[in-house]
């Protein structure tokens, strides 16, 4: 259980040097989560999808994976409250919920923290959706929220 | 192929040595040991965070080995290295090869490394190699990764928060007997329970301790061992997997490629479970041993809970399987990767130089090292001779 009561936190406050800062090969992600969208990558040779983003298909090795906007929608596969990070602004906020989470969109599984979630209130198995964050002018990051 | 040299370098706190002097301290402290000189040593294996470590390290060292080895696979690396170095002297690549490793973690970085103290912050996240990249944004720290894996097993098989408590506390046990180790006072599983939670469902006492250390393994042919110092200690097997990198790339978090590493080792070696006196097993955290276990197959899948608290305890000195018999990384030392202190411990083991901490008569012993985030398995077989 966590060190101290849970309350929610403020997590718009993105330091500077948190900021994406995209190679060609995740730019799509983190522009995808900049205006709300949580992109991934479908293979058209076998049929799943993945996530983070290669040039391969990590599932049959073949060079056809395409960007797609994923559902949002998924289960939580597992999850830990962190309850001591050292870096800030990780360690204003804690105890949080950090989810493993397999999305709908069969073979992507993306991890992901749950600011709005009451540790107390985590549970494997359940059913979660992805909510956006800015990061800087164009980039977002991709949290969970719990899906009711 | 045996080993016939072991050294530790002074620890577990040493703030005036650096890396590499540990490195080299547990290096001349092995061939005093072995009984060898280093114009003996004609292979070198060594991993560190850097790239070159091993060539660095030879030049440190004064050696100019013919066989270079480095693989970098987290704790485990070292595993890795004795089952190259077994085959490499077995095929006459090398004739005796030298693993060594130290490092000054605790004194250079402080004890907050796997909660992202440590150098972790102020650094561009972005910059770092994938999958780090989309990681490290969440918050997610190296304790966290390895609590997701707990969380997943105590989900699917019931194990307890006790029951992983209970490897931190027979841990320790051990621990009181090495005048080396770190921490030695006895714990109770509620000083487990109470202590900090530092990424639920593990608590402070459930991860291993930050230490300086440094450690040096030699191997070399049977024919040559026969003219050296001790008793040899014969490598009988060996093999070693991965499974994933980051922790979400881990499809399966209630499974290990120790369950691919065990068995093929153990197969190589001619043995099975039952046949093993001692492990010196990795515990990065108390998960760690747990999920292995399970994976190597001491215990049922899901069972892991019951085997190590059954009989009182069956990781302790007379129990089932006595199990890191120096304290471990959980109490006695853990200098960021601990898996060549394995090898040490379990030579000792068999050459029955364990004092106080001694199984009887062990003859086969298992030295288990795991990398990452549960990311590689490597497990090596040694023997005593009849064995």
């Amino acid at each position: 259980m966590a060190n101290t009561t849970w309350e929610a936190r403020d997590w718009s406050d993105v330091p500077k040097w948190l900021v994406p800062r995209p190679t060609a090969e995740d730019r799509e992600f983190w522009l995808g989560a900049g205006r709300g969208e949580l992109r991934i990558q479908h293979c058209t040779n076998c049929g799943r999808y993945q996530h983070y983003a290669r040039l391969l298909c990590s599932h049959c090795g073949k060079q056809t994976v395409a960007w797609v906007t994923a559902s949002g929608n998924g289960t939580l596969y597992s999850f830990t409250v962190i309850g001591q990070n050292g870096v800030p602004p990780f360690n204003e906020r804690v105890p949080f919920v950090v989810a493993t989470v397999d999305l709908d969109e069969d073979g992507a599984r993306v991890i992901a923290p749950m600011p709005t979630l009451d540790p107390a209130d985590a549970r494997i198995g359940m059913r979660v959706h992805a909510t956006y964050r800015a990061a800087g002018d164009e980039f977002g990051f991709v949290d969970f929220a719990a899906t009711r | 192929m045996c080993i016939v040299g072991v050294g530790l370098s002074d620890g577990p706190v040493t703030p005036d040595l650096s890396a590499v002097m540990l490195e080299a301290q547990s290096f001349r402290r092995a061939l005093d040991d072995a009984g060898l000189e280093k114009g003996d040593i004609d292979g070198l294996a060594s991993a560190g965070y850097g790239g070159m470590h091993e060539v660095a390290l030879a030049e440190y060292l004064g050696l100019t080995p013919t066989w270079l080895e480095s693989s970098s696979v987290g704790g485990s690396s070292f595993e890795f290295h004795a089952m190259h170095a077994y085959r490499a002297i077995q095929n006459g690549d090398a004739e005796v090869v030298a693993i060594v490793y130290g490092n000054n973690q605790l004194s250079a970085s402080g004890r907050t490394l796997g909660t992202g103290g440590g150098g972790g912050g102020g650094r561009g996240a972005m910059s770092l190699p994938l999958p780090m990249s989309y990681e490290f944004p969440t918050g997610l720290t190296l304790v966290g990764a390895y609590a997701m894996a707990a969380q997943r097993h105590m989900y699917e098989y019931g194990t307890t928060a006790e029951q992983l408590a209970s490897i931190a506390v027979q841990t320790r046990e051990h621990a009181a007997r090495n005048p080396y180790a770190m921490y030695r006072d006895p714990i109770t599983v509620d000083d487990v329970m109470s202590s900090r939670s530092v990424a639920a469902p593990l608590h402070k006492l459930d991860c291993c301790v930050i230490s300086d250390g440094g450690c040096c393994v030699i191997m070399t042919t049977e024919e040559r061992a026969r003219d050296l110092s001790h008793r040899p200690v014969f490598v009988r097997g060996a093999a070693g997997g991965t499974t994933h990198h980051s922790i979400a790339a881990m499809a399966d978090m209630t499974h290990t490629a120790a369950a691919v590493s065990g068995p093929k080792a153990f197969a190589d070696a001619g043995i099975t479970p039952a046949d093993v006196d001692m492990l010196a097993m990795y515990d990065s955290f108390t998960y760690t041993v747990l999920v292995v276990l399970e994976d190597l197959g001491f215990a049922p899948k899901g069972e892991g809970g019951a085997f190590v608290t059954d009989n009182g305890g069956n990781l302790r000195l007379g129990g089932a399987l006595p199990t890191k018999n120096d304290g471990g990384g959980l109490s006695a030392t853990h200098p960021g990767m601990r898996g060549l202190f394995l090898l040490c411990e379990a030579t000792r083991q068999l050459r029955g130089e364990a004092g106080d901490s001694q199984v009887p008569g062990a003859e086969i012993a298992v030295a288990h090292g795991s990398g990452g985030w549960l990311s590689t398995q490597g497990t090596v077989v040694l023997g005593t001779e009849g064995s």
